[in-house]
């Protein structure tokens, strides 16, 4: 009895209702978005699911940090975490908060909370209710955007010379006498004459390559304000000649922070230039033992250091919205806490953003004591222009990639910095 | 005897008999013909396509255009202003310092991305013409290039044009030839484009082969018979008769190119001479590179300027193909 009509018929039936609940989805479609959350009760005060994005895409759905974020979880809510790349979440939250599907918590990367909180992507701290006291003030500086705070640091870290100590040995070079510009080269010379090669940074166009060069050029007395001053051209003209004579691999100009760390991995290179996040890989080294030590400035002393790592902000949202604080509050101050500030710095590789926790944390490792005082004195990338801070990162990106492809000619690094600061 | 069955999905015939009934005269049953059972039947099989077309194609076109009268900033997603400025943001990026710098190199890149994708891809289109063993083997070798995700090969392009390490510096080495910088400010347009021509070769390759297979055998039987030479039978036959497919082949060529932003990005970021003005717009769209402040209404004035250059190249082809069938 099954004839071919019959199934003809079915299979129409199935194309229509198909193509009906196509229909239906698309059109349901603007109904939805106001009441955003399905598992929310009727009367919206209440939300069972809570969105929270970070940028570490490196940690997948079974990592510790992952299953640390669900245990911040307040009673009969899910956590529903997602992750980017730095570079791409603030875009993402731009279209987010205009959709009306903001994030309960995000975590953005520190220079990016001006340019958000300007936007008007960020609901202020006191709203939310977000406990902003007991941070560094230097740590704590990006969150505040023109008086009003708008969230915290999940935890924080910074720039530090790594060194490895079996080419410093076999150069005959002691790492106590890198104070200064003039004993870094003298070092550099040195090694490289021994036959090795010299020092490892990230110059790549964009941010990740500016925060990697503002130790130079605050080292040099530099100010963000005044791209085309001597001392930033100064600081150009370091890196360039690094470049020129050999001591740093051509591929500083493309690399990434890293893409450069692989190349200090090699054993091949004295120096690297790299974050605080890589000193517990670099403490377990087994090839080489790599030390790390505080960047020197031009004249001697530690160089002026910028903050890296990400805020905890709560975006705007445009429904429920007190709900959605109440959640993003709870799940805040769990991640930042005082009972738990060093546990979630500790995962991430950070360092607690409170002085008194961050005492205990650097007490507990030994691995983070050269850390300590490059941490204190570290910088805000952004307190001092704050939402202008991207248009100055701009030029001194193109600044700095002009320096570098100079490759020591000092006519042509004075040129990059005064072009760009007049763009 | 279930017919009807099949019938059933499309109810408007009987409302429109009905009406047709009631009029009861056949004249302006004729002119009703426009909205026969078959009209509806065939909109409604057209629906699908036209408002997929809409959707996905017109209203984006739209919001670029719309977007670049705009001024946009990243508040506008929130607070929904974006002053009208007419053309002044076209004004603005056209005064600007780079922006014929960028022409200049988008041109250099597309035409020597062209010419030499072309001649490579026709010159081994004529060479595998001829069977011989292994040789579907080696053809589909030169594929590889398209088959590669772009992240692979751009990323082994960057690693093998190091300036200290790479593999090509070491290989120039051994004629003597001083290490190149591959991918500094001054060189860099040079590396992308030998990337980009490695990997348009095989789309040239596949469409000039499949073109050649169109020419008959006999022609050149006959040439050969009357003494012409494989240099005079390529210029007289292949060339002449490839025509259409190589027409069909640049244009294509040239839109894929004039758009290409993933091997550049990931070898240069855009930087130095290998801006081109898709890195540009994405560059600014984005907030990515050394564009870190995000320009919308400016990155989509430069696509829609892209759009009406390939919309140019396209009615040009047009034109040309018109005339070849006259």
């Amino acid at each position: 009895m099954f004839t071919t009509q019959r199934t003809l018929r079915i299979l129409s039936l199935t194309a229509a209702a198909a193509l009906a609940t196509t229909l239906a989805a698309c059109s349901s479609d603007d109904d939805a978005t106001p009441s955003s959350s399905d598992g929310a009760s009727a009367g919206g005060k209440t939300l069972t699911t809570l969105n929270i994005w970070d940028p570490y895409p490196q940690y997948d759905d079974s990592s510790d940090w992952a299953t640390y974020v669900q245990s911040c979880a307040p009673s009969g809510v899910t956590v529903k975490r997602t992750s980017a790349a730095t570079a791409d979440l603030l875009n993402n939250l731009t279209t987010a908060v205009k959709a009306g599907n903001a994030p309960d918590v995000i975590l953005l990367d520190n220079p990016a909370v001006p340019d958000a909180a300007s936007a008007g992507l960020l609901a202020p701290a006191d709203e939310v209710g977000i406990d902003t006291s007991g941070f560094d003030a230097n740590l704590a500086g990006p969150g505040t955007v023109d008086g009003t705070t708008y969230g915290v640091p999940i935890g924080a870290n910074t720039l530090g010379l790594y060194y490895n100590e079996d080419i410093l040995k076999d150069a005959g070079v002691d790492p106590a006498s890198i104070t200064s510009w003039d004993t870094l080269n003298a070092a550099l010379e040195k090694v490289t004459k021994a036959g090795h090669k010299g020092i490892t940074f990230s110059g790549i166009a964009g941010e990740e390559g500016v925060f990697q060069f503002q130790p130079w050029f605050w080292g040099a007395g530099a100010d963000l304000k005044d791209i085309g001053s001597d001392q930033a051209v100064a600081a150009g003209q370091l890196v360039s000649d690094w470049i020129g004579k050999g001591y740093a691999p051509k591929s500083a100009a493309t690399d990434n922070q890293s893409a450069s760390w692989d190349l200090f991995l090699t054993g091949d290179y004295a120096f690297a230039e790299n974050g605080s996040w890589f000193a517990q890989a670099a403490a377990k080294l087994t090839d080489f033992k790599a030390v790390a030590m505080a960047l020197p400035g031009k004249d001697g002393g530690a160089a002026p250091v910028p903050t890296g790592g990400e805020f905890v902000l709560a975006p705007l949202q445009k429904d429920d919205a007190d709900a959605h604080y109440a959640n993003a509050k709870k799940v805040i101050d769990c991640l930042v806490g005082a009972e738990n500030q060093v546990k979630t710095a500790g995962m991430l590789g950070y360092f607690a953003a409170n002085k008194d926790e961050r005492a205990k944390q650097i007490a507990a490792d030994p691995v983070w004591a050269p850390w300590a005082s490059a941490i204190e004195a570290a910088q805000g990338r952004t307190s001092e222009l704050g939402a202008d801070y991207t248009a100055a990162s701009a030029q001194l990106s193109t600044a700095l990639q002009g320096a570098l492809n100079a490759a020591g000619d000092s006519a042509k690094v004075k040129d990059a910095f005064t072009q760009a600061a007049q763009s | 005897m279930t017919l009807v069955g099949i019938q059933t999905p499309a109810p408007v015939p009987t409302a429109d008999a009905a009406v047709a009934a009631a009029a009861g005269r056949p004249e302006p049953q004729r002119r009703r013909r426009r909205v026969q059972p078959t009209t509806w039947a065939g909109l409604a099989f057209a629906a699908p396509l036209l408002v997929y077309l809409v959707v996905f194609y017109a209203y984006p076109l739209y919001e670029n255009v719309s977007m670049s009268l705009h001024r946009y900033t990243r508040a506008t997603y929130v607070t929904g202003e974006a002053p009208f400025v007419g053309l002044d943001i076209y004004r603005e990026v056209i005064g600007s310092s780079q922006f014929w710098t960028i022409v200049w190199q988008t041109t250099v890149f597309v035409v020597a991305s062209l010419l030499f994708q072309y001649s490579f891809g026709l010159g081994l289109a004529v060479f595998f013409r001829r069977a011989f063993p292994l040789s579907a083997v080696l053809r589909g070798l030169f594929l590889v290039p398209w088959l590669l995700p772009i992240i692979v090969s751009a990323t082994t392009w960057q690693w093998m044009m190091d300036a200290d390490s790479g593999i090509i510096n070491r290989f120039l080495g051994v004629f003597g030839i001083d290490p190149v910088w591959w991918l500094s400010a001054d060189h860099s347009l040079t590396a992308v484009i030998i990337a980009n021509i490695w990997l348009g070769i095989p789309f040239n390759l596949v469409i000039l082969y499949s073109g050649l297979q169109n020419i008959p055998t006999e022609m050149y039987e006959a040439a050969s018979l009357d003494g012409a030479g494989a240099w005079r039978q390529f210029w007289s036959i292949t060339f002449p008769l490839l025509k259409p497919v190589s027409a069909i082949t640049l244009l294509l060529g040239f839109v894929y190119t004039l758009k290409v932003v993933d091997i550049i990005w990931i070898m240069t970021q855009g930087t130095g001479k290998s801006q081109t003005l898709a890195t540009w717009a994405y560059a600014m769209a984005f907030g990515k590179g050394t564009s870190a402040t995000i320009k919308y209404s400016e990155a989509s004035a430069v696509g829609s300027i892209l759009l009406l250059v390939a919309l140019v190249m396209g009615i040009v082809y047009l034109v040309v193909q018109r005339r070849q069938e006259d």
